[in-house]
Protein backbone atom coordinates (compact mmCIF):
# COMPACT_ATOMS: atom_id res chain seq x y z
CA UNK A 1 0.00 0.00 0.00
CA UNK A 2 1.12 3.56 -1.03
CA UNK A 3 1.28 5.36 2.17
CA UNK A 4 2.29 9.36 2.94
CA UNK A 5 4.25 9.61 6.18
CA UNK A 6 4.17 12.76 8.22
CA UNK A 7 7.75 13.88 9.91
CA UNK A 8 8.72 16.32 12.11
CA UNK A 9 12.89 16.50 11.55
CA UNK A 10 14.81 19.46 12.62
CA UNK A 11 13.78 23.01 12.04
CA UNK A 12 16.73 23.35 9.84
CA UNK A 13 15.48 20.27 7.59
CA UNK A 14 12.24 21.94 7.43
CA UNK A 15 13.55 24.92 6.29
CA UNK A 16 15.46 23.76 3.78
CA UNK A 17 12.04 21.53 2.55
CA UNK A 18 10.22 24.75 2.22
CA UNK A 19 12.66 26.84 0.69
CA UNK A 20 11.37 27.62 -2.94
CA UNK A 21 15.10 28.15 -3.94
CA UNK A 22 16.51 24.66 -2.31
CA UNK A 23 15.31 21.06 -3.26
CA UNK A 24 15.61 18.97 -0.39
CA UNK A 25 15.34 14.82 -0.39
CA UNK A 26 13.81 12.38 1.17
CA UNK A 27 17.11 11.13 2.41
CA UNK A 28 18.13 14.57 3.94
CA UNK A 29 14.39 14.30 5.39
CA UNK A 30 14.81 10.62 6.91
CA UNK A 31 16.94 7.32 6.92
CA UNK A 32 15.63 4.33 6.29
CA UNK A 33 11.97 3.54 7.97
CA UNK A 34 11.42 -0.02 9.39
CA UNK A 35 9.13 -1.91 6.63
CA UNK A 36 8.88 1.00 4.18
CA UNK A 37 9.82 1.19 1.09
CA UNK A 38 10.60 5.20 0.64
CA UNK A 39 10.22 6.65 -2.62
CA UNK A 40 13.22 8.74 -3.16
CA UNK A 41 11.90 10.20 -6.52
CA UNK A 42 9.52 12.30 -4.78
CA UNK A 43 9.86 15.71 -3.49
CA UNK A 44 9.34 16.50 0.23
CA UNK A 45 6.32 18.51 1.00
CA UNK A 46 6.15 21.38 4.01
CA UNK A 47 3.21 20.92 5.63
CA UNK A 48 2.03 23.81 7.68
CA UNK A 49 0.52 23.53 10.99
CA UNK A 50 -2.92 24.65 11.68
CA UNK A 51 -3.75 27.07 14.73
CA UNK A 52 -7.13 28.54 16.04
CA UNK A 53 -7.20 31.84 14.47
CA UNK A 54 -9.33 33.06 17.59
CA UNK A 55 -7.25 33.16 20.72
CA UNK A 56 -9.07 30.64 23.31
CA UNK A 57 -9.51 28.06 20.27
CA UNK A 58 -10.22 24.50 20.67
CA UNK A 59 -5.88 23.68 19.34
CA UNK A 60 -7.73 19.94 17.93
CA UNK A 61 -10.46 20.99 16.18
CA UNK A 62 -10.41 21.64 12.16
CA UNK A 63 -14.10 23.11 12.55
CA UNK A 64 -13.11 26.55 13.16
CA UNK A 65 -11.34 29.10 11.17
CA UNK A 66 -7.67 28.97 11.48
CA UNK A 67 -4.42 30.15 10.17
CA UNK A 68 -1.56 27.84 9.11
CA UNK A 69 1.93 28.19 10.34
CA UNK A 70 4.68 27.29 8.12
CA UNK A 71 7.83 28.26 10.71
CA UNK A 72 10.30 26.01 10.87
CA UNK A 73 9.85 25.18 14.36
CA UNK A 74 5.84 24.45 13.75
CA UNK A 75 5.30 22.79 10.44
CA UNK A 76 6.37 19.42 9.18
CA UNK A 77 7.30 17.69 6.08
CA UNK A 78 5.39 14.78 4.11
CA UNK A 79 8.21 11.66 2.28
CA UNK A 80 5.87 8.97 0.10
CA UNK A 81 6.46 5.50 0.51
CA UNK A 82 5.37 1.55 0.42
CA UNK A 83 4.48 -0.65 3.15
CA UNK A 84 3.60 -4.43 2.51
CA UNK A 85 -0.02 -5.01 2.15
CA UNK A 86 0.23 -8.02 4.29
CA UNK A 87 1.40 -5.25 7.59
CA UNK A 88 -0.07 -2.05 6.39
CA UNK A 89 -2.31 -1.74 9.51
CA UNK A 90 0.59 -2.81 12.37
CA UNK A 91 3.34 -0.65 10.82
CA UNK A 92 0.60 2.63 10.47
CA UNK A 93 -0.37 2.04 13.56
CA UNK A 94 3.92 1.60 15.43
CA UNK A 95 5.72 3.77 12.94
CA UNK A 96 4.55 7.12 15.02
CA UNK A 97 5.43 5.63 18.03
CA UNK A 98 8.21 3.85 17.17
CA UNK A 99 10.66 6.06 15.02
CA UNK A 100 11.85 9.30 16.12
CA UNK A 101 10.48 12.22 13.70
CA UNK A 102 7.13 10.15 12.36
CA UNK A 103 4.07 12.26 13.34
CA UNK A 104 1.58 10.25 11.61
CA UNK A 105 1.14 7.94 8.28
CA UNK A 106 -1.83 8.08 5.81
CA UNK A 107 -3.02 6.23 2.77
CA UNK A 108 -1.82 7.55 -0.61
CA UNK A 109 -5.07 6.07 -2.75
CA UNK A 110 -4.23 5.89 -6.04
CA UNK A 111 -5.91 8.71 -8.32
CA UNK A 112 -7.05 7.66 -11.62
CA UNK A 113 -9.36 9.84 -13.76
CA UNK A 114 -10.22 7.69 -16.62
CA UNK A 115 -10.10 3.67 -14.97
CA UNK A 116 -11.44 0.83 -17.52
CA UNK A 117 -14.47 -0.17 -16.30
CA UNK A 118 -17.82 -2.55 -17.76
CA UNK A 119 -18.87 0.26 -20.53
CA UNK A 120 -15.55 1.05 -21.20
CA UNK A 121 -14.76 0.61 -24.88
CA UNK A 122 -12.21 -1.69 -25.82
CA UNK A 123 -8.62 -1.23 -25.00
CA UNK A 124 -6.60 -2.42 -27.81
CA UNK A 125 -7.38 -5.47 -29.96
CA UNK A 126 -6.09 -9.19 -29.18
CA UNK A 127 -3.30 -8.87 -31.73
CA UNK A 128 -1.79 -6.42 -29.29
CA UNK A 129 -2.37 -8.93 -25.94
CA UNK A 130 -0.69 -11.20 -28.64
CA UNK A 131 1.70 -8.98 -29.23
CA UNK A 132 2.40 -8.16 -24.78
CA UNK A 133 2.44 -12.19 -24.47
CA UNK A 134 5.13 -12.57 -26.39
CA UNK A 135 3.52 -15.06 -28.73
CA UNK A 136 5.75 -15.23 -31.76
CA UNK A 137 8.48 -15.53 -29.15
CA UNK A 138 6.85 -18.36 -27.53
CA UNK A 139 6.11 -19.95 -30.70
CA UNK A 140 9.60 -19.88 -32.21
CA UNK A 141 10.79 -21.90 -28.87
CA UNK A 142 7.80 -24.61 -29.17
CA UNK A 143 5.67 -22.81 -26.30
CA UNK A 144 2.22 -23.00 -28.67
CA UNK A 145 0.63 -25.91 -26.64
CA UNK A 146 0.95 -29.20 -28.32
CA UNK A 147 0.05 -32.12 -26.63
CA UNK A 148 -1.26 -30.17 -23.39
CA UNK A 149 -4.98 -30.04 -22.49
CA UNK A 150 -7.05 -26.80 -21.41
CA UNK A 151 -10.19 -27.29 -20.54
CA UNK A 152 -12.67 -24.65 -20.23
CA UNK A 153 -15.49 -24.98 -18.27
CA UNK A 154 -17.99 -22.67 -18.94
CA UNK A 155 -21.23 -22.02 -21.03
CA UNK A 156 -19.26 -24.23 -23.91
CA UNK A 157 -17.48 -23.45 -26.99
CA UNK A 158 -18.92 -22.72 -30.47
CA UNK A 159 -15.88 -23.62 -32.23
CA UNK A 160 -17.11 -22.46 -35.99
CA UNK A 161 -17.03 -18.47 -34.11
CA UNK A 162 -13.79 -19.14 -32.71
CA UNK A 163 -12.36 -20.37 -35.80
CA UNK A 164 -13.96 -17.41 -37.76
CA UNK A 165 -12.73 -14.95 -35.17
CA UNK A 166 -8.80 -16.55 -35.08
CA UNK A 167 -8.43 -17.02 -38.48
CA UNK A 168 -6.90 -20.35 -38.52
CA UNK A 169 -8.72 -23.65 -36.91
CA UNK A 170 -8.14 -25.33 -33.15
CA UNK A 171 -9.00 -28.81 -31.93
CA UNK A 172 -12.05 -29.10 -29.88
CA UNK A 173 -11.15 -32.70 -28.04
CA UNK A 174 -14.92 -33.84 -28.09
CA UNK A 175 -13.69 -37.70 -26.32
CA UNK A 176 -12.14 -35.95 -23.72
CA UNK A 177 -14.78 -33.29 -23.25
CA UNK A 178 -17.96 -33.46 -20.45
CA UNK A 179 -21.23 -32.48 -20.94
CA UNK A 180 -23.48 -32.12 -17.37
CA UNK A 181 -26.75 -34.53 -18.39
CA UNK A 182 -29.04 -32.20 -17.85
CA UNK A 183 -27.26 -30.02 -20.96
CA UNK A 184 -28.39 -31.06 -24.43
CA UNK A 185 -25.32 -30.10 -27.22
CA UNK A 186 -21.92 -31.54 -28.16
CA UNK A 187 -18.53 -30.16 -27.57
CA UNK A 188 -17.81 -27.41 -29.79
CA UNK A 189 -21.27 -27.14 -31.31
CA UNK A 190 -22.87 -24.52 -28.15
CA UNK A 191 -24.36 -20.91 -28.42
CA UNK A 192 -22.02 -17.93 -28.83
CA UNK A 193 -21.49 -16.69 -25.17
CA UNK A 194 -19.03 -16.42 -22.73
CA UNK A 195 -17.36 -20.10 -23.36
CA UNK A 196 -16.81 -18.74 -26.64
CA UNK A 197 -14.58 -16.11 -25.75
CA UNK A 198 -13.52 -18.21 -22.86
CA UNK A 199 -12.15 -20.34 -25.44
CA UNK A 200 -10.95 -17.51 -27.69
CA UNK A 201 -8.97 -15.71 -25.14
CA UNK A 202 -7.31 -19.48 -24.17
CA UNK A 203 -6.10 -20.05 -27.81
CA UNK A 204 -4.00 -16.46 -28.14
CA UNK A 205 -0.89 -18.08 -26.33
CA UNK A 206 -1.71 -21.91 -26.94
CA UNK A 207 -3.05 -22.08 -30.31
CA UNK A 208 -2.40 -25.98 -30.68
CA UNK A 209 -4.02 -26.60 -27.03
CA UNK A 210 -6.69 -29.10 -27.27
CA UNK A 211 -9.57 -27.98 -25.71
CA UNK A 212 -11.65 -29.73 -23.26
CA UNK A 213 -15.24 -27.91 -23.49
CA UNK A 214 -16.90 -28.44 -19.83
CA UNK A 215 -20.69 -26.24 -20.00
CA UNK A 216 -20.92 -26.83 -16.17
CA UNK A 217 -22.63 -23.37 -16.41
CA UNK A 218 -25.99 -24.32 -18.48
CA UNK A 219 -26.69 -27.23 -16.17
CA UNK A 220 -30.09 -26.57 -14.71
CA UNK A 221 -30.09 -28.90 -11.46
CA UNK A 222 -33.21 -28.92 -9.68
CA UNK A 223 -32.48 -26.71 -6.73
CA UNK A 224 -30.53 -24.09 -9.48
CA UNK A 225 -32.35 -20.88 -11.14
CA UNK A 226 -33.01 -20.41 -14.33
CA UNK A 227 -29.84 -18.43 -14.79
CA UNK A 228 -26.86 -20.11 -13.31
CA UNK A 229 -25.39 -23.58 -12.90
CA UNK A 230 -24.73 -25.09 -9.33
CA UNK A 231 -21.55 -25.84 -7.59
CA UNK A 232 -22.28 -29.27 -7.19
CA UNK A 233 -22.23 -29.44 -11.12
CA UNK A 234 -18.87 -28.26 -10.87
CA UNK A 235 -17.58 -30.76 -9.05
CA UNK A 236 -18.79 -32.97 -11.26
CA UNK A 237 -16.98 -31.64 -13.64
CA UNK A 238 -14.01 -31.30 -11.27
CA UNK A 239 -14.07 -35.34 -11.03
CA UNK A 240 -14.35 -36.10 -14.85
CA UNK A 241 -10.90 -34.21 -15.38
CA UNK A 242 -9.49 -35.70 -12.23
CA UNK A 243 -10.29 -39.04 -14.30
CA UNK A 244 -8.44 -37.66 -17.50
CA UNK A 245 -5.48 -36.45 -15.70
CA UNK A 246 -5.25 -39.80 -14.47
CA UNK A 247 -5.33 -41.80 -17.74
CA UNK A 248 -2.55 -39.69 -18.96
CA UNK A 249 1.08 -41.17 -18.69
CA UNK A 250 2.68 -39.78 -15.86
CA UNK A 251 5.58 -38.35 -17.29
CA UNK A 252 3.79 -35.98 -20.05
CA UNK A 253 0.89 -34.90 -17.72
CA UNK A 254 -0.74 -31.84 -18.50
CA UNK A 255 -4.12 -30.80 -18.02
CA UNK A 256 -4.81 -26.59 -17.60
CA UNK A 257 -8.10 -25.54 -16.27
CA UNK A 258 -9.57 -22.13 -16.82
CA UNK A 259 -12.53 -21.19 -14.56
CA UNK A 260 -14.10 -17.70 -15.55
CA UNK A 261 -16.88 -17.77 -12.96
CA UNK A 262 -17.72 -17.77 -9.14
CA UNK A 263 -20.49 -16.91 -6.50
CA UNK A 264 -21.53 -13.55 -6.44
CA UNK A 265 -23.61 -13.43 -3.48
CA UNK A 266 -23.32 -15.00 -0.24
CA UNK A 267 -27.57 -15.07 0.15
CA UNK A 268 -27.44 -19.19 -1.14
CA UNK A 269 -24.78 -20.29 0.38
CA UNK A 270 -24.37 -21.17 4.69
CA UNK A 271 -22.94 -17.94 6.67
CA UNK A 272 -18.86 -17.91 7.37
CA UNK A 273 -18.19 -20.19 10.03
CA UNK A 274 -21.30 -22.67 9.41
CA UNK A 275 -20.09 -26.03 8.57
CA UNK A 276 -21.42 -25.95 5.32
CA UNK A 277 -20.27 -22.58 4.33
CA UNK A 278 -18.47 -22.60 0.89
CA UNK A 279 -16.89 -19.15 0.85
CA UNK A 280 -14.82 -19.13 3.56
CA UNK A 281 -14.49 -23.34 4.07
CA UNK A 282 -11.76 -24.85 2.75
CA UNK A 283 -13.08 -28.51 4.07
CA UNK A 284 -16.12 -27.75 1.24
CA UNK A 285 -16.75 -30.52 -0.64
CA UNK A 286 -15.60 -28.37 -3.85
CA UNK A 287 -12.42 -26.55 -2.49
CA UNK A 288 -11.26 -29.88 -1.31
CA UNK A 289 -11.46 -31.37 -5.27
CA UNK A 290 -9.93 -28.49 -6.37
CA UNK A 291 -7.00 -29.38 -4.01
CA UNK A 292 -7.48 -33.44 -5.25
CA UNK A 293 -7.19 -31.87 -9.07
CA UNK A 294 -4.27 -29.83 -8.29
CA UNK A 295 -2.52 -32.48 -6.14
CA UNK A 296 -2.68 -35.35 -8.86
CA UNK A 297 -0.79 -32.35 -11.35
CA UNK A 298 -3.96 -29.91 -12.73
CA UNK A 299 -3.10 -25.96 -12.84
CA UNK A 300 -6.06 -24.27 -11.87
CA UNK A 301 -7.04 -21.14 -12.79
CA UNK A 302 -10.02 -18.66 -11.27
CA UNK A 303 -11.03 -15.58 -12.27
CA UNK A 304 -10.41 -13.17 -9.19
CA UNK A 305 -14.03 -11.52 -9.77
CA UNK A 306 -15.42 -8.23 -11.19
CA UNK A 307 -16.21 -6.78 -7.71
CA UNK A 308 -13.47 -4.04 -7.61
CA UNK A 309 -14.00 -1.18 -5.78
CA UNK A 310 -13.41 1.28 -8.70
CA UNK A 311 -16.21 -0.12 -10.57
CA UNK A 312 -18.34 -3.05 -9.40
CA UNK A 313 -20.27 -5.53 -11.08
CA UNK A 314 -24.13 -4.75 -9.62
CA UNK A 315 -24.24 -8.65 -8.48
CA UNK A 316 -21.67 -8.08 -6.72
CA UNK A 317 -22.99 -8.75 -3.08
CA UNK A 318 -20.28 -9.96 -0.87
CA UNK A 319 -20.21 -6.46 1.17
CA UNK A 320 -16.38 -7.44 1.63
CA UNK A 321 -13.25 -9.72 0.67
CA UNK A 322 -15.06 -10.37 -2.83
CA UNK A 323 -12.69 -13.38 -3.99
CA UNK A 324 -14.30 -16.25 -2.07
CA UNK A 325 -14.53 -20.08 -2.11
CA UNK A 326 -12.20 -21.86 -4.81
CA UNK A 327 -11.42 -18.65 -6.68
CA UNK A 328 -9.22 -17.63 -3.73
CA UNK A 329 -7.81 -21.01 -2.94
CA UNK A 330 -4.54 -21.46 -2.01
CA UNK A 331 -3.91 -23.99 -4.77
CA UNK A 332 -5.51 -22.54 -7.36
CA UNK A 333 -3.89 -19.31 -9.28
CA UNK A 334 -6.70 -16.43 -8.90
CA UNK A 335 -6.34 -14.13 -11.96
CA UNK A 336 -7.14 -10.39 -12.00
CA UNK A 337 -7.30 -8.06 -15.06
CA UNK A 338 -5.26 -5.32 -16.41
CA UNK A 339 -6.05 -3.10 -19.83
CA UNK A 340 -3.49 -3.54 -22.68
CA UNK A 341 -1.96 0.02 -21.50
CA UNK A 342 -0.78 -2.74 -18.13
CA UNK A 343 -3.14 -0.51 -15.78
CA UNK A 344 -5.98 -2.79 -13.47
CA UNK A 345 -9.15 -2.10 -14.93
CA UNK A 346 -11.33 -1.27 -11.78
CA UNK A 347 -13.75 -4.11 -11.67
CA UNK A 348 -10.98 -6.51 -10.83
CA UNK A 349 -11.42 -7.51 -7.85
CA UNK A 350 -8.66 -6.83 -4.80
CA UNK A 351 -7.60 -9.12 -1.87
CA UNK A 352 -7.62 -10.52 0.53
CA UNK A 353 -9.10 -13.77 -0.45
CA UNK A 354 -11.61 -15.79 1.76
CA UNK A 355 -9.22 -19.08 1.70
CA UNK A 356 -5.98 -17.39 1.70
CA UNK A 357 -4.57 -13.92 1.88
CA UNK A 358 -2.27 -13.19 -0.66
CA UNK A 359 -5.41 -13.20 -3.44
CA UNK A 360 -4.74 -12.22 -6.55
CA UNK A 361 -1.73 -14.66 -7.78
CA UNK A 362 -0.98 -12.42 -10.98
CA UNK A 363 -3.14 -10.23 -13.21
CA UNK A 364 -3.20 -10.77 -17.32
CA UNK A 365 -4.92 -8.45 -20.10
CA UNK A 366 -8.86 -8.27 -20.40
CA UNK A 367 -11.06 -5.96 -22.00
CA UNK A 368 -9.49 -5.47 -26.13
CA UNK A 369 -11.50 -6.31 -28.69
CA UNK A 370 -11.16 -10.31 -29.38
CA UNK A 371 -13.53 -12.52 -29.81
CA UNK A 372 -16.70 -10.48 -31.00
CA UNK A 373 -18.91 -13.23 -28.74
CA UNK A 374 -20.94 -10.27 -27.21
CA UNK A 375 -21.08 -8.23 -30.51
CA UNK A 376 -18.68 -6.41 -32.78
CA UNK A 377 -17.37 -3.37 -30.63
CA UNK A 378 -17.96 -5.15 -27.38
CA UNK A 379 -14.64 -5.93 -25.78
CA UNK A 380 -13.92 -9.25 -24.43
CA UNK A 381 -13.76 -8.35 -20.97
CA UNK A 382 -14.15 -8.75 -17.28
CA UNK A 383 -11.62 -11.67 -14.92
CA UNK A 384 -13.62 -13.52 -17.30
CA UNK A 385 -11.14 -12.66 -19.99
CA UNK A 386 -8.26 -12.49 -18.15
CA UNK A 387 -8.19 -15.84 -16.85
CA UNK A 388 -8.67 -17.69 -20.07
CA UNK A 389 -5.34 -15.35 -21.21
CA UNK A 390 -3.59 -16.41 -18.24
CA UNK A 391 -4.70 -19.91 -18.64
CA UNK A 392 -3.28 -19.64 -22.24
CA UNK A 393 -0.11 -18.71 -20.83
CA UNK A 394 0.42 -21.90 -18.46
CA UNK A 395 -0.95 -24.06 -20.92
CA UNK A 396 1.73 -23.06 -23.64
CA UNK A 397 4.47 -23.25 -20.77
CA UNK A 398 3.08 -27.11 -20.27
CA UNK A 399 4.06 -27.80 -23.90
CA UNK A 400 7.55 -28.26 -22.85
CA UNK A 401 6.88 -28.36 -19.37
CA UNK A 402 5.22 -31.28 -17.97
CA UNK A 403 3.84 -31.61 -14.27
CA UNK A 404 6.38 -34.62 -13.55
CA UNK A 405 9.12 -31.83 -14.44
CA UNK A 406 7.14 -28.73 -12.54
CA UNK A 407 4.69 -29.14 -10.42
CA UNK A 408 2.11 -26.76 -10.39
CA UNK A 409 2.70 -24.93 -6.85
CA UNK A 410 6.27 -24.66 -8.61
CA UNK A 411 5.07 -23.27 -11.54
CA UNK A 412 2.58 -21.17 -9.78
CA UNK A 413 5.97 -20.23 -7.90
CA UNK A 414 7.19 -19.56 -10.91
CA UNK A 415 4.50 -17.27 -11.82
CA UNK A 416 4.84 -14.73 -8.94
CA UNK A 417 8.52 -14.71 -9.19
CA UNK A 418 8.71 -13.42 -12.64
CA UNK A 419 5.77 -11.70 -12.71
CA UNK A 420 5.65 -7.95 -13.68
CA UNK A 421 5.69 -5.93 -10.35
CA UNK A 422 3.18 -3.17 -10.39
CA UNK A 423 4.47 -1.74 -7.08
CA UNK A 424 7.73 -1.29 -5.15
CA UNK A 425 7.25 -3.88 -2.39
CA UNK A 426 6.27 -7.09 -4.14
CA UNK A 427 2.85 -8.48 -3.37
CA UNK A 428 -0.14 -6.31 -2.97
CA UNK A 429 -3.56 -6.84 -3.11
CA UNK A 430 -4.90 -5.23 -6.29
CA UNK A 431 -2.16 -6.47 -8.67
CA UNK A 432 -0.92 -9.83 -6.47
CA UNK A 433 2.72 -10.45 -7.41
CA UNK A 434 2.26 -8.32 -10.94
CA UNK A 435 1.04 -8.83 -14.45
CA UNK A 436 2.00 -12.26 -15.88
CA UNK A 437 5.37 -11.98 -17.87
CA UNK A 438 6.07 -14.19 -20.49
CA UNK A 439 9.96 -12.82 -21.08
CA UNK A 440 10.38 -13.34 -17.21
CA UNK A 441 8.90 -16.87 -17.23
CA UNK A 442 11.35 -18.11 -20.33
CA UNK A 443 14.43 -16.62 -18.48
CA UNK A 444 13.61 -18.24 -15.70
CA UNK A 445 13.25 -21.66 -17.31
CA UNK A 446 15.93 -21.02 -19.59
CA UNK A 447 18.03 -21.24 -16.07
CA UNK A 448 16.57 -23.83 -15.25
CA UNK A 449 17.60 -25.88 -18.39
CA UNK A 450 20.90 -24.60 -17.73
CA UNK A 451 21.24 -25.60 -14.11
CA UNK A 452 20.10 -29.31 -15.65
CA UNK A 453 22.36 -29.50 -17.87
CA UNK A 454 25.22 -28.38 -15.68
CA UNK A 455 23.72 -30.80 -13.01
CA UNK A 456 24.05 -33.80 -15.51
CA UNK A 457 27.50 -33.34 -16.89
CA UNK A 458 28.95 -33.66 -13.25
CA UNK B 1 -39.09 -27.81 -5.95
CA UNK B 2 -36.96 -29.60 -3.13
CA UNK B 3 -34.10 -27.37 -2.24
CA UNK B 4 -30.75 -29.97 -2.26
CA UNK B 5 -27.51 -29.87 -0.13
CA UNK B 6 -24.34 -31.43 -0.63
CA UNK B 7 -22.82 -34.51 2.04
CA UNK B 8 -19.71 -36.36 2.08
CA UNK B 9 -18.95 -39.95 2.79
CA UNK B 10 -15.83 -42.17 3.17
CA UNK B 11 -15.88 -45.43 0.97
CA UNK B 12 -13.41 -47.87 -0.32
CA UNK B 13 -12.41 -47.38 -4.05
CA UNK B 14 -14.75 -48.29 -6.82
CA UNK B 15 -17.69 -47.74 -4.58
CA UNK B 16 -21.38 -46.97 -5.66
CA UNK B 17 -24.49 -45.05 -5.20
CA UNK B 18 -26.01 -47.97 -3.66
CA UNK B 19 -23.15 -48.82 -0.98
CA UNK B 20 -23.63 -44.78 0.06
CA UNK B 21 -26.99 -45.14 0.85
CA UNK B 22 -26.05 -47.92 2.99
CA UNK B 23 -23.40 -46.29 4.78
CA UNK B 24 -25.80 -42.91 5.59
CA UNK B 25 -28.77 -44.68 6.43
CA UNK B 26 -30.86 -42.89 3.04
CA UNK B 27 -33.16 -44.08 0.57
CA UNK B 28 -33.31 -43.15 -3.16
CA UNK B 29 -35.70 -40.41 -2.07
CA UNK B 30 -33.61 -38.86 -0.40
CA UNK B 31 -30.89 -38.25 -2.67
CA UNK B 32 -30.35 -36.55 -6.46
CA UNK B 33 -29.57 -39.87 -8.30
CA UNK B 34 -29.07 -38.13 -11.41
CA UNK B 35 -26.01 -36.91 -9.99
CA UNK B 36 -24.32 -40.26 -8.70
CA UNK B 37 -21.88 -40.67 -6.03
CA UNK B 38 -19.03 -38.43 -7.33
CA UNK B 39 -15.34 -38.64 -6.29
CA UNK B 40 -13.66 -35.60 -4.60
CA UNK B 41 -10.38 -37.18 -3.46
CA UNK B 42 -9.99 -40.79 -4.81
CA UNK B 43 -6.87 -41.21 -2.24
CA UNK B 44 -9.00 -40.69 0.92
CA UNK B 45 -11.68 -42.65 -0.29
CA UNK B 46 -14.18 -39.00 -0.49
CA UNK B 47 -17.44 -39.13 -2.39
CA UNK B 48 -20.18 -36.37 -2.47
CA UNK B 49 -23.95 -36.65 -2.70
CA UNK B 50 -26.24 -34.64 -3.73
CA UNK B 51 -29.18 -35.22 -0.98
CA UNK B 52 -32.29 -32.96 0.39
CA UNK B 53 -31.81 -30.65 3.06
CA UNK B 54 -33.92 -33.25 5.33
CA UNK B 55 -31.35 -36.07 4.80
CA UNK B 56 -28.60 -33.55 4.63
CA UNK B 57 -29.35 -32.96 8.06
CA UNK B 58 -29.75 -36.17 9.03
CA UNK B 59 -26.39 -37.17 7.44
CA UNK B 60 -25.01 -34.31 9.56
CA UNK B 61 -26.68 -35.07 13.26
CA UNK B 62 -25.36 -39.05 12.61
CA UNK B 63 -21.80 -37.36 12.06
CA UNK B 64 -21.07 -38.02 8.23
CA UNK B 65 -19.95 -35.00 6.07
CA UNK B 66 -22.11 -31.81 5.76
CA UNK B 67 -24.79 -30.69 5.14
CA UNK B 68 -22.80 -28.29 3.05
CA UNK B 69 -24.35 -25.12 0.51
CA UNK B 70 -25.03 -25.95 -3.01
CA UNK B 71 -24.97 -21.93 -4.15
CA UNK B 72 -25.71 -20.80 -8.16
CA UNK B 73 -22.26 -20.22 -10.00
CA UNK B 74 -22.35 -17.18 -12.49
CA UNK B 75 -20.11 -15.96 -15.46
CA UNK B 76 -18.07 -13.12 -14.51
CA UNK B 77 -18.71 -11.00 -17.57
CA UNK B 78 -19.05 -9.49 -18.97
CA UNK B 79 -19.36 -6.80 -16.07
CA UNK B 80 -22.22 -4.68 -15.75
Amino acid sequence: MRVLIQLRPSPDVVAAVAAPDLTATTADVTGELPGVALDHSYTPVALPRPHPAAGGGDPLSLNQRLNFSMAPEEASVLVRGEISDDETAARMALLPGRHNGVVAVYADPVIETSLTCGGTPPVGTWRDVERLLAVPRLQAEGYDGEGVALAICDTGVNSAHVTRALGRSFTVDARRSWTPASVSGSAGRFPVDHGTMCAFDALIAAPNASIIDVPVLLSRRQGGTVMDGLLSDAIAAFSHLRTLLDAQPAATRSLVVSNSWGSFSPLWDLAPGQPGNYSDNAAHPFNIIVGSLERAGADILFAAGNCGAECKDRRCAFPARPIVGANSHPQVLSIGGVDTNGVRVGYSSQGPGRLSDRKPDVCSYTHFAGSGAFGAGTPDSGTSAACPVAAGLVAAIRTRWPASVISPAQLRTLLHRTADDRSDVGFDYDYGYGVADTAGLLASLERRTARTALTAKV
Amino acid sequence: MRAMVLVTVRLPQEATLEDALRRLGLTEDDVDTAYGLVPLDPEQGLYALRVTEEAGRRVGQAGGGGPFADPPIEPYGPPG
